[in-house]
């Protein structure tokens, strides 16, 4: 048996070396070595027999036979193995240069025959074991070099990708997260990840994971603190990786940085919450306004009215009594009552434009300037010089817009009325970006552009009621309707040489 | 003339009170005015109760309602009575000093026959009463049931 184990440990020394030999590759080569090495076994036994050396035969020709079975294979091993037994009956048992084997010697064959072919099977089963090894190893490498590539494909990504076992033990740290946590591999490996990063779970750990198992996956938002003590908060996508009797074996993590995202959020949700404040206000505000617009229309206009009515009864029953100062009196607080109540109703009609529901559509501006101009009440005597230039049509409410032309129309008309030859221009300026710009103007009184800011205020007035009547509500209407409208109203004028009103309007739905 | 049929004037300010009576005064129409001061007193005057429970259980001819009044306010009382199976064929006038259109719209919603809004104008106010006077307590035909000066 020592002999055995002898050459086993000379094929495996052959083994080892072998890398630095080059096997034989092709069948002729492989049954060659095989034939040459029974023929060396041989020479060398007949040399050796031929100096007295008996029994040395034996092992060469064993020898003969691992050698082809190592580098050649099964089939030249077998050759090796036919050759050698003939060879060995043929020279070394009696009689000597027959195949006939006298039954002294018959026991000596059959133990070389057992020998050969036992270290024959040997050496087949241990080079299969060998290649299937082999070939594990090979592809062992080949697995290891795709995953290197793998995991540097990880580490080129900029999110933080991370692999945990199922007792949440990090086992993989990607070049991303060691630069976003601030954390070596070295330092993250074996740690617990939550302990690591300190993480602030939207669920219990345990429930997540357990979610992550029930499903594959999960994904939500985490909270993490670097190395340095700052705060991230991270989109987090976990996926369950199985072994194949579907056992799970580990968390593939990927985070995603949104710090920024989310603080943009909070921001934004910072504003909304402060613009919905500021609503509340105004609509607040709103309310006011409109129960203050209502208490105007109801408990204002009574007294008025029985101050109008009783001075008319008193006026009625005693006018007789009075003189030319008393009926001067009287006359004057009807007056002054009879203005309030205008006063009042411009209020209310002013306030009611911020408080209605507009309704926009399309409006032609041609059709309404054509419309406010025939139910103008003609100026007494005198003919104005209209020149309407086309109109663009514009996006908006029709009896708000309406409303503002028949003011800047009517302002118009009762400013140029001291002229001898009023004219009176309404036409488009430009029209671009959705916007269109309309202009009415006349060769009136004017203003002087020094007043220009107070020009569209509430009973804001730049002329005396003697010489031109009117609340002063008027432009201050015409501003607040185009306000509504998003567009902008201006005007340009000279003392005495006539005023250009402007508005801009949409000319679409934006 | 024609006989005046009976006018319920709910009306809480004894200046407009007055100023209404004036008005009617020149058509010989205020004798059949009954006045009630808020919604209260006009609901028991229209359900003869309180100090109206031994009056003779006839509808007005026309009722002249205010709508901002004590206790029960105008639209209260026209709801009240739109939706009795025996007052709603009363019709009812609104009178105010709301020109508010949600008053408006309540009210027409309500089934009130007319709306007024009261002119700031005295002739104008005058005028506005006397034709309501007379349209509703001598040309109109007041539903069956109503009272009618004899």
């Amino acid at each position: 048996m020592s002999l055995i184990q002898s050459i086993i440990r000379a094929t495996d020394t052959a083994t080892r070396g072998k890398s630095k030999l080059n096997a034989p590759r092709s069948a002729i080569q492989r049954y060659a070595l095989a034939v040459a090495s029974v023929a060396v076994a041989l020479g060398c036994a007949i040399l050796t027999n031929r100096y007295h050396f008996r029994g040395v035969e034996f092992p060469l020709f064993l020898f003969a036979i691992a050698i082809s079975a190592w580098y050649a294979g099964i089939g030249p091993a077998i050759t090796a193995f036919v050759l050698s037994s003939l060879a060995f009956n043929y020279y070394f048992t009696e009689p000597y240069y027959t195949l006939y084997v006298t039954r002294e010697d018959l026991v000596y064959y059959l133990v070389f025959l057992l020998f050969a072919s036992l270290l024959t099977w040997f050496s087949i089963v241990r080079r299969r074991v060998e290649e299937a090894l082999r070939k594990s190893r090979d592809e062992l490498q080949i697995e290891v070099v795709k995953r290197t590539q793998q995991a540097n494909l990880l580490n080129l990504t900029s999110d933080m990708i991370f692999v945990r076992d199922m007792d949440a033990v990090i086992t993989y740290w990607n070049r991303g997260a060691e630069q976003f946590y601030g954390f070596t591999e070295k330092e993250a490996i074996g740690k617990h990840h939550y302990e690591l990063l300190r993480t602030v779970f939207p669920i219990p750990l345990d429930d997540l994971v357990a979610e992550v198992v029930r499903t594959g996956q999960w994904e939500g938002e985490l909270e993490h603190i670097k190395a340095n003590g700052e705060k991230a908060v991270v989109l987090s996508r976990w996926s369950l990786q199985r072994d194949e009797s579907d056992r799970p074996t580990a968390i593939l993590a990927t985070n995603t940085d949104i710090t920024d995202r989310k603080q943009g959020e909070e921001q934004i949700r910072a504003l909304n919450k402060e613009l919905a404040k500021k609503a509340g206000e105004l609509e607040a505000i709103n309310k006011e306004l409109e129960a203050f617009a209502y208490s105007t229309s109801h408990d204002l206009r009574a007294p008025l009215r029985h101050m109008v009515g009783f001075t008319e009864l008193l006026q009625k029953h005693a006018s007789s009594t009075f003189d030319e100062k008393g009926r001067r009196y009287m006359a004057t607080i009807l007056e002054a009552a009879k203005k309030m109540g205008t006063l009042i109703d411009d209020l209310l009609a002013f306030s009611r434009i911020g408080r209605v529901e507009t309704r926009e559509a399309n409006v032609s501006l041609d059709y309404l300037v054509n419309e406010v101009l025939s139910e103008m009440p003609a100026p007494d005597g005198k003919k104005i010089g209209w020149k309407i230039r086309e109109l663009p049509e514009v996006y908006g409410d029709h009896s708000m817009l309406r409303l503002a032309l028949v003011n800047l129309i009517s302002n118009a008309v009762k400013f140029t009325r001291t002229r001898s030859r009023p004219e009176i221009e309404i036409g488009c300026v430009e029209k671009k970006n959705n916007r269109a710009v309309v202009f009415v103007k006349d060769n009136g009184v004017g203003f002087d552009m020094k007043y220009a800011h107070k020009l569209f205020g509430v009973f804001q007035r730049l002329h005396s009621t003697e010489m031109f009547e009117g609340t002063g509500i008027g432009l201050a209407t015409v501003q607040r309707i185009i306000h509504r409208h998003g567009g902008r109203v201006w005007a340009e004028s000279a003392l005495d040489k006539g005023a250009t009103f402007y508005f801009s309007v949409p000319t679409q739905e934006n | 003339m024609e006989p005046a049929a009976r006018i319920l004037l709910v009306e809480d300010d004894p200046r407009d009170v007055e100023l209404t009576m004036t008005a009617l005064e020149d058509y010989n129409l205020t004798n059949e005015v009954v006045i009630a001061h808020d919604g209260e007193e006009a609901l028991d005057y229209l359900y003869c109760r309180g100090k109206f429970a031994s009056r003779d259980n006839q509808n007005p001819a026309v009722m002249l309602l205010d709508l901002k009044l004590p206790k029960i306010d105008g639209l209260e009382v026209l709801e009240k009575v739109k939706s009795d199976e025996k007052l709603r064929v009363i019709p009812v006038v609104v009178l105010t000093s709301s020109r508010e259109e949600r008053d408006m719209v309540a009210s027409y919603k309500l089934g009130v026959n007319a709306y007024v809004v009261k002119p700031v104008d005295f002739h104008e106010f005058v005028n506005a009463i006397k034709e309501l006077g007379v349209f509703w307590a001598i040309i109109n035909e007041p539903p069956p049931g109503s009272i009618r000066k004899k």
